[in-house]
């Protein structure tokens, strides 16, 4: 056989299909010509490994030793096959099969230790030719990734994994590369220059009685505020931190109830055909028309106010669950029962987290309505928060101070919702992962 | 004989009967909350303070023929609807226009999220300094109400389209406006139903929390408010201290929300027929 033979036959086996004619011309010149005898054994399994074979005429059975995971321990060689591939693989010095011939047999044999030497050299050729091993031996001799996974690797990648203070900065840097920033500047300059110059600019009629852009930011960041509020007045961290409590306590109230409510709701049939039509039915009274009930029910300004911010998230919490339980598919359950989980085995590893996805989105609403009927609640009644200060604001013409707590109430609300949704991608690392993979 | 049977098994089946006695028991118990004070010398909390479900019944019957309930009706009716239809001719357009258009997209999209976290109801003062009328202030914060989730459930989904639809458009020569009416508009048909209906339920909030605080637009102004709209009912019961005309009110706030997202609904399935279950 010669060196043109030996190229052309490399060239048809799966692992160096890609190599460039100067490699191969090399890898040829490290092959040996052999030919066999039908019934002869090439190896057997536990032999030294120190070569790698390729068939070029014949056929050779190659029957992998148990123990080592193949789904197809047997396999018929042909042509252009490759085998004998121990030879590569780091920590492996034995043959894992044996090897017999069916007929007479042609084939060439290239010293692993050689062979491996020689893509040193070029360790980006020896890097695809070495993943094309792994491929074949994990395809064609079915053997699991571990063996597959154990063939060497020549460039010196760095596998430092990004630390989150470096991927953070390539983010940064790709995103200011990116034309978003510079759009997103330019939309704010927009909102913000259409905001001074009708008012303060141009004075249209009807925006002229409005609070400009530049007495809103005056009276905010000023030491000593016209109307009284600024961020160096403490009153202004007191109405904050009440709201903010008010939530805390109503989202926690809504979450410990409309939780287990909604896992309830969705997994017993009995006791959803029970509650569920009192919940519908209560469900679309709007919150706010419950304002003068609750004052009635209860006696003094708080309360009325953290049950409607309460009642609002509730819903929004319970509900979302019991979709969520509902998504689940019924053959999870099953399968869990057939393996003998019991009902509270199944409902805490299948229900709970199968319902985490919902419930999170269930939380996230439930934090944005409970903002929205918190404000409600404290401009109708109630002492102190946000609200209170918009409301207040008005009927005493403070007009700059509406602006300033509409923007804080922007602000804290957002923040909010973003800490529920971290917690939530938190809780749930599959489904982010899910995600950024284009899984729906 | 079989079609009695069947109309039996269809008024009796269990899940019905469930939901009967559930309610029914709920309102007995509100109603023995209720007349603790009377009946038994002490008030339960809470439900205690409320009216008895009986005698809201009753509150509601002297109601009926009142032009003034029904006024109200009408009025916040009117004010769901302006303000729902704007946000509907407003935020479906943008929304579109900004899964098509990615300059726009960029432009606009972080300015409307910065104004998104504020909730309507805040914007209730400004919005009464601004507009010229109450009622048009009123509107305006209904409209407000709708326009961000439209918008949001718009956006959302033009955006979860498989762009492989878009290519295969492409590739076999459709126009934009091909693009356009063939792929997007009825890919996001679903969410758009879905944040209309949402959109309603908040617009009937937001109604009533507006009539209440900017005290009823005032434009009718005969007995007691009686253009005021049901939030100003409501509010207007509470002040003149007739509690079973608050229940009264709530309830029928809560049908009108019930009956308009159900057109919605209807209204939509009509729209997707594809996705209508068999």
């Amino acid at each position: 056989m010669d060196q043109n033979q030996t190229v052309a036959l490399l060239k048809r086996s799966m692992p160096f299909q890609t190599v460039p004619g100067e490699m191969l011309d090399a890898i040829a010149k490290l092959a040996r010509y052999e030919s066999y005898a039908r019934g002869d054994v090439i190896y057997h399994q536990g032999d030294f490994a120190d070569d790698v074979y390729i068939v070029s005429s014949g056929t050779v059975q190659h029957t992998l030793g148990i123990g080592f995971q193949a789904t197809h321990p047997e396999k018929i060689l042909h042509s252009g096959d490759v085998f004998g591939w121990a030879a590569v693989l780091d920590n492996q010095r034995s043959r894992l099969a044996k090897t017999v011939c069916m007929e007479r047999t042609e084939l060439i044999r290239i010293n692993g230790e050689e062979l491996i030497n020689l893509f040193r050299a070029s360790p980006e050729t020896g890097d695809i030719v070495m993943s094309r091993f792994a491929t074949m031996i994990n395809k064609e001799y079915t053997l699991p990734e571990e063996v597959a996974g154990h063939v060497p690797h020549f460039t010196q990648v760095p596998v430092t994994m990004a630390t989150g203070l470096t991927l953070t900065m390539f983010r940064l840097s790709q995103w200011l590369k990116s034309p978003k920033p510079y759009l997103m500047f330019t939309g704010f300059g927009i909102l913000l220059a259409t905001w001074y110059f009708t008012v303060e600019v141009w004075k249209l009629p009807r925006f002229a009685d409005m609070p400009g852009l530049t007495v809103v930011m005056k009276e905010w960041f000023s030491k000593d505020p016209v109307y009284g509020l600024s961020i160096y007045t403490p009153e202004y961290y007191q109405h904050i931190w009440v709201s903010v409590r008010r939530i805390l306590i109503a989202f926690f109230l809504a979450t410990v109830l409309g939780v287990p409510l909604g896992l309830f709701l969705g997994w017993s049939k009995t006791f959803r055909e029970y509650v569920f039509p009192v919940f519908e039915t209560l469900r679309p009274i709007p919150i706010l028309a419950w304002v003068p009930l609750a004052i009635l029910m209860f006696q003094g300004s708080e309360t009325p106010v953290i049950f409607l911010t309460f009642l609002a998230s509730f819903y929004a919490t319970a509900l979302n669950t019991m979709l969520g339980v509902e998504t689940i598919d019924e053959s999870y359950s099953r399968a869990a029962a057939c393996l003998g989980a019991s009902k509270w085995q199944t409902f805490k590893e299948v229900i709970v987290p199968g319902a985490m996805p919902f419930m999170f989105t269930g939380l996230q609403i439930s934090i944005g309505v409970a903002w929205f009927s918190l404000v409600a609640g404290e401009m109708v009644s109630g002492e102190f928060g946000l609200g209170y200060v918009i409301n207040t604001s008005y009927t005493m013409v403070r007009y700059p101070t509406i602006v300033i707590g509409m923007i804080t109430l922007g602000i804290v609300g957002y923040t909010s919702s973003a800490l529920v949704r971290m917690a939530g991608d938190y809780m749930m690392q599959w489904r982010v992962r899910e995600l950024a993979l284009g899984g729906r | 004989m079989n079609a009695t049977k069947r109309f039996r098994k269809a008024l009796f089946n269990r899940s019905k009967l469930r939901a009967v006695i559930a309610i029914f028991v709920f309102l007995v118990l509100w109603e023995i909350g209720s007349r603790s004070k009377d009946w038994f010398g002490f008030a339960v909390p809470w439900i205690g303070h409320i009216p008895a479900p009986t005698a809201v019944v009753v509150a509601w019957y002297g109601l009926i023929g009142d032009p003034g309930y029904w006024q109200s009706w009408y009025m916040s009716t009117l004010r769901v609807l302006a303000g729902f239809f704007a946000a509907m001719v407003v935020g479906i357009p943008l929304g579109l226009f900004m899964a098509v258009n990615k300059t726009f997209n960029g432009l606009a999209f972080p300015s409307f999220e910065i104004l998104r976290p504020i909730p309507p109801l805040a914007w209730v003062p400004a919005s009464i300094i601004f507009w010229p009328s109450q009622e048009l202030s009123i509107a305006f914060v209904t409209f407000l109400g709708a326009f961000f989730t439209i918008v949001i459930n718009v956006l959302g989904g033009a955006k979860s389209i498989d762009p492989r639809y878009f290519q295969s458009a492409q590739s076999m020569g459709s126009s934009q406006w091909d693009v356009f009416r063939r792929v997007v508009l009825p890919a996001t048909l679903p969410s758009i139903v879905v944040g209309s209906a949402v959109g309603m339920g908040i617009t009937w909030e937001v109604v009533v929390a507006a009539e209440m605080i900017s005290g009823g637009g005032g434009s009718g102004g005969s007995g007691g408010g009686s253009g005021g709209g049901l939030g100003f009912f409501i509010w207007n019961s509470y002040v003149g201290g007739s509690y079973e005309q608050i229940v009264v009110g709530m309830i029928s706030i809560g049908i009108a929300g019930f009956i308009s997202s159900e057109l919605l609904r209807k209204l939509g399935s009509y729209l997707t027929p594809w996705l209508r279950k068999r």
